[in-house]
């Protein structure tokens, strides 16, 4: 009796190849015929897998993973990956934010003498007051007509306020956001409050070491001529104590114990146009001249050169040399 | 009416599990106040998890528990020798978390950490269906998991899991338990 022909064409390759068609087929007749498994567990006649397979209904499993992966792809991988794919780039639609109550920047910045901070009344080096009268003392009657009691000699006070509050307050910038915001410009806020996420900050004001000066008066217009910005440089000499711990309490930076002279010069500004604005700090001044601050030391790994890459980037290089002394 | 359908809270108000996705990524957010002098550091701690993976979470269990309690560099040389999927999840979730210790949590040696937990939870489960006999349907179930770790700086401690008892132990725990026998019709 001929083996049964089924309308399922699937037929192991491997199993034809063996050209055992005797063994592999059962035997009817020979009760006792034992079936040839070839060493593997799998059925000799794989005929009904092929249903079996089909009484399942298929659905799209979705694999996270792989999504997580795509998420976190770098806008060059996702470029190079949609290319490949041949899907059109993506419109974006993140607009660019633009800031209209406070500058980007400072007008004119002043630029601290060299050796102020050694100790002004030996180095010679006496910072009376403004330092370009003439430029200033136009910018203060600008801001005059904006501002009536505006007056350059009481300034430092208000300017002192705003400095100590402002630096008070990030201690717990979650919490003081919304006060934080009214003592600090947009541009001067990402500044302050960088990195200080989940760490404690500990600041504390000791003492003024001379009286706050006021240096540079600015005023200009951004945008359209009406819309009027003032900025006041104020020079700080004071003494702090600053300490900066991990979120695990541990010392990162700094001493609350270890009292540090501090020599600043601050920006403040407003927004003179504008009825209700106030003066807000707006920016630091970091003379060119200035040395690095100490920072928390970290270990880094050494960079290991001796990739293909970097052998490549030689081998160029060398060429290059090459090239330009037989030139 | 049943009771379970009266909310009188929000929904945001739902107390999550730990061993969950939402909740577990919390630990890290967590700020201790400054240690006094004299009292020791304490160690850095960062959470990590990675959720919703196919796998079964059975097999999980095995490898999350194997490497509990070892260093980092360890676990991945012991997860490197073992050819499943799950010693994949593990091993790239563990290294995931060191990099953000190094990187945010001011951990200062990346080989300083050891694994203080390591488990596998439930996840999603999507369905589908399989055609039975006499026009019936079964439900397959497709079962997702979460792995979730948690690093801990410093060398790992000698016993994870509590201490093997020594021959006095021992000896007190038989003691103790011949003691507690009850002898019946005795005095």
């Amino acid at each position: 009796m001929p083996a049964a022909t089924h309308d399922i064409g699937w037929v192991d390759q491997a199993d034809r190849a063996e050209s055992k068609p005797l063994l592999t087929q059962p035997q009817l007749g020979v009760l006792w015929s034992v079936q040839q498994r070839n060493g593997t567990n799998k059925h000799y006649d794989p005929k009904w897998r092929k249903l079996r397979a089909a009484k399942v209904i298929k659905i799209d499993l979705p694999n996270y993973q792989r999504m997580r992966r795509e998420a976190a792809m770098s806008p060059e991988e996702q470029r190079s990956k949609m290319k490949k794919d041949g899907q059109a780039p993506p419109r974006s639609f993140t607009e660019r934010e633009i800031i209209l109550a406070c500058t980007g920047a400072i007008m004119e910045p002043y630029e601290p003498p060299k050796g102020d901070s050694v100790l002004s009344s030996l180095s010679g080096l006496n910072i009376k007051g403004l330092s370009d009268k003439g430029k200033s003392m136009n910018a203060v009657r600008k801001i005059k007509q904006y501002e009536d009691d505006f007056s350059v000699s009481e300034f430092p006070s208000l300017a002192q306020e705003i400095y100590l509050e402002a630096h008070a307050l990030l201690e717990d910038v979650e919490k003081n956001k919304d006060r934080l915001h009214d003592l600090v410009t947009e541009k001067a806020y990402p500044d302050m409050v960088w990195k200080l996420k989940n760490k404690t900050f500990r600041w504390k004001f000791v003492e003024s070491l001379e009286p706050a000066k006021v240096v540079r008066v600015r005023a200009g217009n951004a945008i359209s001529k009406e819309n009027m910005f003032g900025q006041v440089t104020v020079r700080f000499h004071t003494q702090q104590t600053l300490a900066l711990y991990d979120r695990f309490g541990r010392l990162m930076v700094g001493s609350e114990h270890l009292v540090k002279d501090c020599l600043e010069y601050v920006v403040f500004e407003k927004h003179l146009s504008e009825e209700y604005s106030e003066w807000r700090l707006h920016a630091k001044i970091f003379p060119d001249w200035m040395e690095p601050k100490n920072m928390p030391l970290k270990t880094m790994k050494k960079p290991d050169f001796s990739g293909e890459e970097y052998q490549e980037v030689e081998e160029d290089e060398a060429d290059d040399k090459a090239v330009a002394q037989t030139a | 009416m049943q009771s379970r359908l009266l909310h009188t809270t929000p929904v945001t108000c739902r107390k999550l599990l730990p061993s969950t996705p939402q909740f577990w990524p919390q630990y890290n957010d967590v700020v201790y106040p400054p240690r006094e002098p004299g009292l020791p550091l304490r160690p850095a701690e960062i959470t990590h998890h990675v959720s919703n993976v196919k796998y079964s979470l059975r097999k999980m269990w095995y490898i999350a528990a194997m490497i509990r309690g070892m260093s980092v560099d360890e676990a991945l040389k012991q997860l490197s020798f073992i050819e499943r999927k799950g010693s994949l999840i593990a091993k790239e979730a563990i290294e995931d978390a060191i990099d953000i210790a190094v990187s945010s949590h001011n951990v200062e040696f990346r080989s300083n950490l050891w694994i203080a937990d390591s488990f596998a939870t439930k996840a999603i489960r999507h369905k589908g269906y399989r055609k039975t006999a006499l026009r019936g349907y079964k439900i397959i179930k497709y079962d997702y998991i979460h792995y979730f770790v948690r690093l801990r700086e410093g060398r790992p401690p000698k016993h994870y899991f509590a201490p093997p008892p020594n021959g006095h132990e021992k000896m007190a725990e038989y003691l103790q338990q011949k003691r507690n026998r009850r002898i019946i019709k005795a005095l």
